[in-house]
């Protein structure tokens, strides 16, 4: 009887059991091996990169994170929806795991996808300490594959991240080798004309950057799965197969450009939400992104998997083969591209910079500006800049105008999500398809199409000559919250007034990115912003608490654009006034 | 988009048919897939489900010489097709489709029928009318009747752009036990 009692008793347990998956992270001092050079680095259960952890949706999950470093960290999931008490951020979600502490996250996996996971931390997420997450679905994909591997991408620095940052306030093309040398102008000027480089060459003097300042930190190697190029990751198949490559970019700073020379991909999954397939030769993952990918290889050969940076002054390197030990050709990197003045954001008057209206070819016209305007519209004084430049504009005297005396990007691509003349604008390698933002649907809307209640305009600014990063010309710890309410539908609109591309993270809430496709517009965590673009995403407020909003490149966020964001209203609290965390900062 | 542009769509759409056709009615190749049936011949019907972007069922047993109906529903939200052919017959048809999406003849979840059936001059359409394939709209039904006259490697396959390569494909099996019996036959 009481046996009977018993298993009765366990029984019924056993579903909570079966349905609760619980998992142990220690947070560790490792040693990093890039095959170029070691570097100590902090990584999960010993190692750089950690576990894949690997959830199912439905079920509730307990995480219990022992820090054995002597300072404090934590770890947000980047791209879950959860309570946001669980969201790890330190002064926004919860106060941090101090040395010797073991932090227990526990929340409901109600998603699947590829996500990864990261300390929010100082500079530990670049020092090593990130993983990836596979949550498999309840029901079946909207895809078949026979086997599926996690690619997982950073750009390993050999300095640690604290002196990168210290070393870019100091100087900030500390990292910038691919400055322009004297011997570029003379090139120029055999190409273009004296009188054209030199005004091409002062104007980016008074913009305080350069032509080259793609990627403000050089130097890195590029890493797949913890492996460098020489070490090569290899992901093993059997020809015929369809494999389905989980590529996330969890770099501090680089966007890669991906290309297996041989294969077509075809994308199912941007950011964790299912994609309309499209099949493509190559894509750009924006840091913090992730896209999933079917590739069949019908051969028995080795298939390179080739990451280039965007700036091309690092590469990822990996491959898939019938067995370990083969490699496919690795290519040359390709030439790096040099910005030009259509991404010199904020200086064309981008006030009408929606994306469907915009002509930037229009903006362009007013392409040999005289240097005293650019001199008014330079890069200093962040704040209030889109208003001078379009004073300046409209003061300027267009009929004289020399139209394409500029440098201009050649070649003629284009991209709606790229500023008209872009040097940015990629191009596949084998002059086949490019996946762009605007080949993404949603596979099935997330939500009902509806209007927005509000619209917010941020600014992304930013001060090259002092390193400062900022939204709205204010850095973080200046700023006051951003306050949403919840319930409500926001539509953002970035206006991307720098001359870098910024992937602006907002935890807690999808960013639905306006492609054009109403309902079927794709959800992201991560949404681009390139230079001289203004881009729109719409957020349905749903997840009350604060929030963390900014931009995912670690040393931007470091210098401040960064907001906390915080949802009032909503079901269960009615406000927040009860959250007791002090302001102190939300780490990068 | 301009009337050139589609009539050259169209052209070539109406070309891979006429090689098509070829190919079915040739006869005695050994990689023919068979041909459109007599209503009167069908032993059974199939139903088959698509959804986005899969079908069920992903593999359909068949016998040599068998004739059968296959009934087709589209279940999902978006357009579907349900081609049957040998996967280079697919390969080929996936320019075509491709060609379709691009001038907006299939926009997602809808077909633009005035567009297929526009004549473009000589007679060309960009129709999708071959007899082995089935182009639907969401709620859309529509039935095929086939003959599978001779054993050869088939798939029943969706080729609207990315769907394919995704997995919206099935197997067609030959019952072996009962080829070997025609054989002996």
């Amino acid at each position: 009887m009481k046996n009977a009692l018993m298993a009765g008793a366990l029984a019924l347990l056993l579903p909570v059991i079966a349905a609760a998956g619980e998992y142990s992270l220690t947070v560790d001092r490792v040693m990093i091996d890039t095959g170029d050079f070691v570097k100590e680095g902090i990584g999960y259960n010993g190692a750089s990169p950690g576990p894949v952890l690997r959830f199912k949706e439905g079920e509730s999950v307990t995480i219990n994170v022992t820090n054995n470093l002597d300072e404090p960290t934590s770890i947000h999931w980047h791209g879950l929806i959860l309570p946001f008490e669980q969201d790890g951020v330190p002064g926004i979600s919860f106060e941090g795991i101090q040395p010797g502490e073991t932090f227990t996250y526990e929340f409901p996996i109600v998603q699947s996808g590829t996500y990864w996971f990261h300390s929010h931390s100082g500079f530990q997420e670049p020092n090593g300490a990130y993983g990836a997450i596979v949550i498999e679905p309840e029901g079946r994909e909207p895809f078949r594959y026979d086997r599926d591997y996690v690619v997982q991408l950073t750009d390993k620095h050999p300095h640690d991240a604290n002196r990168v940052m210290r070393n870019l306030k100091m100087m900030p093309d500390y990292y910038n080798r691919q400055q322009q040398t004297v011997g570029d102008f003379f090139a120029d000027i055999s190409k273009h004309g004296f009188m054209t480089a030199l005004q091409d060459r002062l104007a980016w003097g008074d913009m305080r950057m350069m032509k080259a300042d793609v990627e403000d930190v050089q130097g890195f190697t590029g890493l797949i799965n913890g492996k460098g190029p020489e070490q090569n990751w290899t992901g093993v198949f059997e020809p015929g197969e369809r494999i389905r490559l989980r590529f996330i970019n969890s770099s501090a700073m680089a966007y890669f450009d991906i290309r297996i020379p041989g294969l077509e991909m075809t994308v199912v999954q941007a950011d964790g939400n299912n994609v309309q397939p499209v099949t493509v030769d190559e894509f750009r993952i924006g840091v913090a992104e992730t896209y999933d990918v079917i590739v069949r290889p019908k051969t028995a050969e080795a298939y390179t998997i080739f990451a280039e940076s965007m700036g091309r002054s690092g590469y990822a390197r990996a491959t898939l083969a019938p067995e370990e030990g083969m490699q496919g050709p690795v290519p040359e990197l390709r030439e790096a591209p040099l910005l030009t003045m259509a991404d010199m954001g904020g200086m064309h008057g981008m006030a009408d910079g929606d994306m469907a209206t915009r002509d930037g070819a229009e903006d362009m016209d007013h392409g040999n500006m005289s240097q005293g305007s650019m001199e008014q519209a330079s890069m200093n004084g962040s704040s209030g800049m889109a208003a001078d430049a379009g004073t300046t504009m409209a003061r300027m005297d267009h009929s004289g105008m020399d139209h394409g005396a500029m440098i201009m990007a050649e070649g003629g691509a284009s991209d709606p999500f790229y500023a008209e003349g872009s040097g940015l604008v990629p191009v596949a390698a084998n002059g086949g398809k490019f996946l762009s933002y605007s080949d993404l649907r949603a596979q099935k809307p997330l939500y009902e199409e509806r209007e927005p209640t509000r619209e917010i305009e941020l600014r992304l600014t930013g001060n090259m000559e002092r390193y400062t990063w900022s939204i709205d010309g204010v850095k973080y710890e200046d700023a006051e919250p951003l306050k949403l309410q919840y319930g409500e539908r926001v539509r953002f609109k970035f206006v991307n007034e720098t001359m870098m591309t910024h992937p602006m993270h907002l935890h807690g809430m999808w960013s639905i990115l306006d492609v054009g496709a109403g309902e079927w517009n794709p959800v992201k965590h991560t949404v681009s912003v390139q230079p001289g673009t203004t881009v729109y995403m719409e957020t349905e407020v749903d997840a009350p608490g604060q929030w963390a909003f900014h931009c995912h490149l670690s040393y931007h966020a470091a210098s401040g654009m960064f907001r906390k964001v915080v949802v009032e209203g909503g079901p269960d609290q009615g406000n927040t006034a009860g959250v007791e965390v002090a302001n102190d900062g939300g780490d990068a | 988009m301009n009337a050139s542009k589609l009539f050259v769509a169209a052209a070539a759409m109406s070309m891979t048919a006429t090689t098509f056709a070829a190919g079915s009615h040739g006869g005695g190749h050994g990689s023919s897939i068979g041909e459109p049936g007599n209503a009167g011949d069908v032993s059974r019907t199939i139903q088959v489900e698509m959804h986005d972007n899969y079908y069920e069922p992903e593999a359909i047993e068949v016998t040599r010489g068998e004739t059968v109906r296959f009934m087709i529903e589209n279940k999902g939200r978006l357009v579907h097709e349900f081609n049957i052919g040998t996967p280079d017959m697919h390969e080929a048809h996936r320019d075509e489709m491709k060609m379709m999406v691009e001038h907006g003849v299939i926009q997602g979840g809808k077909l633009n029928e005035d567009m297929m059936n526009m004549d473009m001059g000589n007679g060309h359409t960009m129709k999708h009318d071959d007899p082995n394939s089935v182009l639907l709209e969401p709620g859309q039904k529509k039935e095929i009747i086939w003959t599978f006259s001779s054993k050869t490697n088939m798939e029943f396959a969706c080729n609207i752009p990315g769907h394919y390569q995704s997995g919206m494909y099935g197997d067609v099996n030959f019952d072996s036990a009962a080829d070997t019996q025609a054989r002996a036959d």
